[in-house]
C-alpha cells in the first residue's frame, strides 16, 4: 500500500492498543502538528485508525496571578500591614495601612474588597479593624494560586477556590479537546502488509510532463485557503468607469457625442446661450477669464443675430434684456463654465455642418467653475450635455428622455421642480432618490431651448437640452465622501486602488 | 437662487386664509415654484425661488401670486395713482455712468414694525437681484414729511427734488447709521456701509447725488441721509432710483409700489425731466410707469410645448391662475385660437410668448404631465477622439498602469519650476503657458503645458502607499498659441511613470513600444537632451517618423524636489500620434 509520507510516519508511530494523543505522535514522527493532525483524519477516512475525543480542563495563572505569587494577594499583603499597625488591637486609619502595605491602584480595591469577604477585619468610618485570629499562612485561595505556580495537578485543588481565582481573573481556565488515535484492525492489516510513501512533489514541471513522470507522482497538497500575495492590475479610473458608462447609455438612446475647445469665446459659452452680459455668471467671480487675445474668428452675421436677441428679443411679441451687450465681451475667451457652448457650436452648423431633425447629441466633458474647492465642489468637473432636436418636442418628451436615462443607474423616481434658467423655458431641476441612501438629490437641470436662443442659431425645430454633474453621480456610486479623492493630483492611490469598478 | 423671508402670520392675512396652516402654505408654495428652505431666528419661514419672479420677492407679492392660485383674484389689477405734484429734475451734472431716475411718492402707508421689515427686505433682495447689486438699479425711500421742495419747478405749482452729480468732496450730509456731517468721499472710507459700496463709483469723477431746497439728501447708490429716514411713524414715502438702465429701475419701482398698495398705501406719480444732456435728450417722463403690455400665444403653441389637450377655457383659467388675464382673439380661419395675454406691470420676465406658456404649465401643474419617451429614431455613436482615447488607457491599464484623471489647471511653479523646464523652451512641456486672468489661487494659474508635471505631483503626495507605483493619463494639455482661433492649442497628450526602486529607461521604453505596437504605429527613440531627464537616459518619442514627445529616467533634481526616494522612468507623447490622424 502507498500512502503519503506524514500518513505513512502517523501510522508507523500508531499503537493498536495504546491511545496516543495527536501531539504526542506528532513529535515523535517529527511532523508539525497541523500536518500530523491532517494525516490522522485522511487514515481515519481510509479506516485505518480510529480517533477518540476527550474534553481536558486546564488552568493558567494570568499575569496578574503570576504577580501575586511573588508578591503575596493584595488582602494579605493589607492584613500583614494592619497587623503590623497595631490594627488587632484598635482601629487605625485606613490611608495609613495602604501606604504601608504598599498597595496602589486597582489593587486597593481588590484588597479592600477580599479583606472583608475573607474575615480579616472590618471597615468602618475610613477606619480599619483586623481579627487578630485570622490565619492568612492557611489562605486557600494565596495557598491554590502558588501551588498551581509550581506545577501541582489542579485536581488537588478545591474546585471552590478555582473557580474563585477564575472570578478574580487570576487563572484562566481552558478547556481543550484531545484527540488520541488508535490503530484499527484494518490499520493493522495494512502495516503488516508493509505500508511504503509514496513520492509527492511540490510543483509540476515541463520534465514531469514529458517524461511521463507525472503519473507516478502523489502531489503536495497546498492549503487552498490560506491568502495569497497581493497583485494589482492597472485599472481605469474610477470617474472614467462612470463617464464611460455614461457615454454607453447615452449611445444606446441614439445619442452621438460632441467635442470642441475647453477655452472659448464667451460668445459660444453664454452669448449664444442668451445669458445676458450683466448676468451674475458672468462676472469675473465665477468665471476662468484667459488672459489671451480675443477669438480671432466668430460667424458675423450670427454675432449679428445674437446681439439682435439680446438686445430687441426675437419674434412679434419678443423683449430682449436691459443689459449692456458687446461684441468685445462676447470675443474675450474662457474656459467653459458648461459644455453648452459644445451644443451652441453644434446646434449653430459651424461643427458638423447644418443638422436636420431629429438629432441627439451629448457630451461628458470637463467644465471650469470659480467655486471654493472643498468636498463636495471642484473647480473643474465634469459636466454631462445632453440635447434632442425635432419638429415637435413637448416637456413631457423631456420629461420621458430623464425618466428612461435615470433608471439606467437605479434611480427611478425623477421628480421635476420648475426652474428658471435665461436659456431655457420651461425649465425645471431634476431631483432623484438614492437608491441606498434614499436621501433626495439635485442631479441635473434641464429644459426646453428658448426661442431667443434658437432662432439666432437658424434652429427651426424644437430642441430639449439637459446637463448636469458626473461628480454627484460618482460619489453616489463609488461612496466617495470628499470629491478630492477622486479627482485631482491630491488623489489617494489606496482609494483609487481600492475602488469598485463600475458596470 | 433669491431668498424670500416671510412670516406665515402676515401671509395668511394678506391672502386672507387665516385658516391655511403652515404646512398647507408651504405646500401650495412649492407648487409655485418657491421652496421651503427652513426658519429664520425670528421665526420667519425662508423660500428660495427662480430668479425670474422677482415681484415674489416680499410677502405682498408671494401673497397676490397665491390669491391668483387659489382663485381669490383674477385679472390684472392696476393701482390707482394720483396725478403728480412732485418733479425729480434731473440735472446736466449727473454721472454719465449713471444717468437715469425714476421714483414715486406713496401716500397713507401704515408701517408697523413687520410690514417696515418687509419693505426694506425687498428693497434689498430687489437690489442683490435686478439691481445687480444697487451697480445697475438702487433704490432710495425716504420720508416725504422730512423733504422740503415747495415750487422749485419753473412752472412753480409743485415741489421738486434734483438729482444731480457734484464732487467727491462737493458737500455734506448725515448718513444712516452715523451722527457725523460726512462728504461722499468720507462716507465712501468711514462709513461701513459706504465701503462696502465704494466700487460702485470708485470711476466716477462726479458722485450721484439728490436734493431739496434743505440741501444734499441722498447719495445713491451708496446710503440715504439720516434727515429722510424712513420709521413705523411715516405716512408719505418718497420713492427714488437711480440706475444705469431706465426700463430695469421703472420696473423695480413697479414691484415696489404694489408691494405698499397692497398694503393700502396711495401711490402719486411723479414727473421726471430729463435735460437735454440726458443719453435721450430732453423729455418727461411720468412715472410709476403702469402699463399693462400684452403678447399673444396660440393655442397650438401652448398644447405642444405641455404635450397635454387643453379646451380654451382651460386655458384662460390657468393663465387666471398665474395672474395673467388672457382674451380670446378672434380665431383667423379657425387655424387655432390666439390668447391676447395682458401681462401685469410688476412682472419683469416675460421676454417672450413662451414664458406664459411656462405659467400655464406651472398653473396647471408640471407634476401631473405623464412623461413619455420622444418618438423620433437617431443613430448614437461615440466621436473618433473619444474612441482613441479609450482605447489607449484600455491598453495603458492592461500595461499595469493605474489609470489617473488630474486637474487642467495648475501653478507655473508645478509644471515648469519644480520640473526644471522653462516656458520657451525648444522641448516637450516648454510651451508659453495660458495664464488665467487674475487668479483666486495661485495653484490654479494656468493650464498645463505637459501632463507629466501632474504625475509626478500623484507621486509626491503618495510616497506612503506601496510601490510600484505605475502611474498614466490620457489627458488635456494647452499653451498659448495665436495662431489658434481661440488663442489656445489643446491637445491630448499621453504620459506615463514607473516608480520602482529598479525603474529603467528601459521599462519605460518596453511599455512605450507595446502601445505602439498595439496601435500599429512605427516608434523610434532618437537620443535628446531634456531638463527634467537625466542626459544620456533621455530619447525623443518620434511615432511614424513625427517627433510626439519624450521619454527618459527622470533627473535626480526633479526626484528630490518631489521628495521621490526611487527612481522614476517616464514618457509622454502626443495621443494624435496614435490615431490615423
Amino acid at each position: 500500500m502507498k500512502l503519503p509520507e506524514p500518513q505513512v510516519a502517523v501510522l508507523n508511530a500508531a499503537s493498536a492498543t495504546e491511545e496516543q494523543p495527536i501531539d504526542r505522535l506528532a513529535e515523535e514522527t517529527g511532523l508539525k502538528p497541523e500536518t500530523a493532525t491532517q494525516a490522522v483524519f485522511e487514515l481515519r477516512d481510509d479506516g485505518l485508525v480510529d480517533v477518540t475525543e476527550t474534553e481536558s480542563v486546564e488552568y493558567e495563572l494570568t499575569e496578574e496571578g503570576r504577580a501575586y505569587v511573588d508578591a503575596g494577594l493584595p488582602e494579605i499583603r493589607l492584613y500583614r500591614a494592619a497587623v503590623e499597625a497595631g490594627a488587632a488591637e484598635e482601629p487605625v486609619q485606613m490611608g495609613r495601612v495602604i501606604g504601608a502595605a504598599e498597595l496602589d491602584g486597582p489593587e486597593v480595591d481588590i484588597a479592600l474588597a477580599n479583606f472583608g469577604r475573607k474575615g480579616y477585619g472590618e471597615i468602618d468610618s475610613g477606619e480599619l479593624a483586623a481579627d487578630g485570629d485570622a490565619d492568612p499562612e492557611s489562605d486557600p485561595e494565596a495557598v491554590a494560586l502558588i501551588a498551581l505556580a509550581g506545577g501541582e495537578d489542579p485536581v488537588d485543588v478545591d474546585d471552590e477556590d478555582l473557580d474563585q481565582l477564575v472570578s478574580r481573573n487570576l487563572l484562566e481556565r481552558h478547556e481543550r479537546t484531545v484527540r488520541s488515535v488508535t490503530l484499527t484492525d484494518a490499520g493493522v492489516t495494512a502495516l503488516m502488509e508493509g505500508v511504503e510513501a509514496a513520492e509527492t512533489v511540490d510543483r509540476l514541471t515541463p520534465e514531469m510532463l514529458t517524461s511521463g513522470e507525472w503519473e507516478d507522482v502523489e502531489f503536495t497538497e497546498y492549503n487552498v485557503e490560506a491568502d495569497a500575495p497581493e497583485v494589482r492590475g492597472g485599472k481605469t479610473h474610477v470617474l472614467r468607469q462612470t463617464a464611460e458608462r455614461v457615454k454607453d447609455v447615452l449611445v444606446g438612446m441614439g445619442f452621438q457625442e460632441m467635442d470642441g475647445p475647453h477655452a472659448d469665446a464667451d460668445f459660444w459659452i453664454n452669448d449664444c446661450l442668451f445669458m445676458p452680459q450683466d448676468h451674475p455668471a458672468r462676472t469675473h467671480w465665477d468665471r476662468f477669464a484667459l488672459d489671451v487675445p480675443p477669438i480671432d474668428d466668430l460667424p458675423e452675421d450670427l454675432v449679428d443675430r445674437v446681439e439682435s436677441a439680446h438686445r430687441e428679443g426675437v419674434g412679434e411679441d419678443g423683449d430682449g434684456y436691459h443689459s449692456p451687450w458687446s461684441e468685445d465681451f462676447a470675443r474675450a475667451i474662457a474656459l467653459r463654465g458648461h459644455t453648452t457652448s459644445l451644443s451652441m457650436r453644434y446646434l449653430s452648423g459651424t461643427q458638423v455642418g447644418d443638422l436636420e431633425p431629429p438629432q441627439r447629441f451629448f457630451s461628458v466633458e470637463k467644465v471650469y467653475r470659480n467655486d471654493t474647492l472643498d468636498a463636495t465642489h471642484l473647480l473643474e468637473f465634469f459636466q454631462i450635455e445632453g440635447w434632442v432636436m425635432a419638429e415637435d418636442l413637448s416637456v413631457r418628451d423631456l420629461m420621458g428622455t430623464f425618466v428612461e436615462f435615470y433608471e439606467q443607474f437605479g434611480i427611478t423616481d425623477i421628480q421635476f421642480k420648475p426652474h428658471y434658467n435665461p436659456y431655457t423655458e420651461p425649465s425645471f431641476e431634476l431631483f432623484g432618490r438614492h437608491p441606498t441612501t434614499g436621501e433626495l438629490i439635485e442631479i441635473g437641470n434641464s429644459g426646453m431651448f428658448r426661442d431667443e436662443v434658437l432662432e439666432p442659431l437658424g434652429v427651426e425645430h424644437d430642441v430639449m437640452a439637459w446637463g448636469l454633474a458626473l461628480e454627484r453621480l460618482a460619489m453616489l456610486t463609488t461612496g466617495a465622501e470628499d470629491i478630492r479623492d477622486l479627482h485631482g493630483t491630491l488623489a489617494d492611490l489606496d482609494f483609487l486602488r481600492g475602488a469598485e469598478v463600475t458596470y | 437662487m433669491p431668498v424670500v423671508d416671510i412670516d406665515p402670520d402676515e401671509l395668511r392675512e394678506l391672502t386672507g386664509h387665516e385658516e391655511k396652516g403652515d404646512e398647507e402654505l408651504k405646500s401650495d408654495l412649492f407648487g409655485l415654484g418657491l421652496e421651503y428652505e427652513g426658519e429664520t431666528e425670528e421665526g420667519l419661514l425662508q423660500f428660495e425661488f427662480g430668479p425670474d419672479r422677482l415681484d415674489r420677492l416680499s410677502v405682498e407679492g408671494v401673497a397676490r401670486s397665491l390669491r391668483y392660485h387659489y382663485g381669490d383674484a383674477r385679472g390684472v389689477a392696476v393701482p390707482d395713482t394720483n396725478d403728480p405734484d412732485f418733479t425729480y429734475v434731473v440735472d446736466e451734472d449727473v454721472p454719465d455712468e449713471r444717468p437715469y431716475v425714476t421714483g414715486a411718492i406713496v401716500r397713507g402707508v401704515d408701517l408697523d414694525e413687520a410690514a417696515l421689515d418687509s419693505l426694506i427686505q425687498l428693497q434689498e433682495k430687489l437690489h442683490a437681484t435686478m439691481g445687480r447689486k444697487r451697480a445697475k438699479g438702487a433704490i432710495g425711500i425716504h420720508d416725504l414729511v422730512a423733504i422740503k421742495g415747495d415750487a422749485l419747478t419753473e412752472e412753480g405749482d409743485g415741489n421738486s427734488i434734483t438729482y444731480t452729480g457734484i464732487d467727491p468732496d462737493g458737500d455734506t450730509f448725515v448718513p444712516l447709521d452715523s451722527d457725523r456731517e460726512l462728504t461722499p468721499a468720507e462716507v465712501l472710507e468711514e462709513h461701513d456701509t459706504g465701503r462696502t459700496y465704494a466700487d460702485l463709483v470708485a470711476e466716477y469723477d462726479r458722485y450721484p447725488a439728490i436734493y431739496d431746497e434743505l440741501g444734499l439728501f441722498s447719495f445713491p447708490p451708496v446710503i440715504n441721509g439720516r434727515r429722510t429716514e424712513v420709521s413705523t411713524d411715516s405716512r408719505d414715502l418718497l420713492v427714488e432710483l437711480t440706475g444705469t438702465d431706465q426700463w430695469t429701475i421703472d420696473r423695480m419701482c413697479n414691484i415696489i409700489c404694489y408691494a405698499l398698495s397692497a398694503r393700502g398705501a396711495t401711490i402719486e406719480e411723479v414727473e421726471i425731466e430729463y435735460g437735454a444732456s440726458s443719453p435721450e435728450g430732453e423729455r418727461t417722463l411720468v412715472r410709476p410707469d403702469f402699463d399693462v403690455e400684452t403678447k399673444s400665444v396660440t393655442h397650438d403653441r401652448i398644447e405642444t410645448m405641455l404635450g397635454v389637450e387643453f379646451t380654451d377655457d382651460e386655458v384662460v383659467d390657468l393663465f387666471a391662475r398665474s395672474g395673467l388675464d388672457a382674451v380670446v382673439a378672434d380665431a383667423e380661419d379657425n387655424v387655432s385660437t390666439t390668447y391676447e395675454v395682458s401681462i401685469p406691470p410688476y412682472r419683469v420676465d416675460v421676454l417672450h410668448p413662451l414664458d406664459l406658456i411656462d405659467d400655464v404649465g406651472r398653473a396647471y401643474g408640471f407634476d401631473e404631465l405623464e412623461p413619455r419617451y420622444p418618438d423620433v429614431g437617431t443613430v448614437g455613436g461615440r466621436h473618433e477622439r473619444s474612441r482613441l482615447e479609450a482605447a489607449t488607457r484600455n491598453v495603458l491599464t492592461g500595461l499595469g498602469f493605474e489609470d489617473l484623471l488630474n486637474f487642467h489647471m495648475t501653478s507655473e511653479a508645478e509644471a515648469y519650476d519644480r520640473m526644471h523646464v522653462e516656458a520657451g523652451g525648444d522641448y516637450l512641456g516648454g510651451g508659453d503657458p495660458v495664464r488665467i486672468t487674475e487668479p483666486y489661487s495661485e495653484d490654479y494659474e494656468i493650464l498645463r503645458p505637459w501632463a507629466l508635471p501632474s504625475l509626478v505631483m500623484v507621486l509626491e503626495n503618495n510616497t506612503h502607499r506601496a510601490y510600484p507605483q505605475d502611474l498614466a493619463e490620457v489627458g488635456l494639455v494647452a499653451e498659448r498659441d495665436d495662431d489658434v482661433n481661440t488663442r489656445v492649442r489643446e491637445r491630448r497628450h499621453v504620459a506615463g511613470v514607473l516608480a520602482r526602486h529598479d525603474a529603467t529607461y528601459e521599462d519605460a521604453k518596453a511599455r512605450l513600444q507595446a502601445v505602439c505596437r498595439d496601435f500599429d504605429v512605427e516608434l523610434e527613440t532618437p537620443p535628446t537632451e531634456h531638463p527634467s531627464f537625466i542626459d544620456g537616459r533621455v530619447a525623443a518619442v518620434e511615432i511614424d517618423g513625427e517627433s510626439a514627445g519624450v521619454v527618459g529616467e527622470l533627473h535626480p533634481k526633479v526626484l528630490v524636489e518631489h521628495d521621490l526616494e526611487l527612481p522614476v522612468a517616464a514618457f509622454e507623447f502626443d495621443l494624435a500620434a496614435l490615431g490615423g490622424e
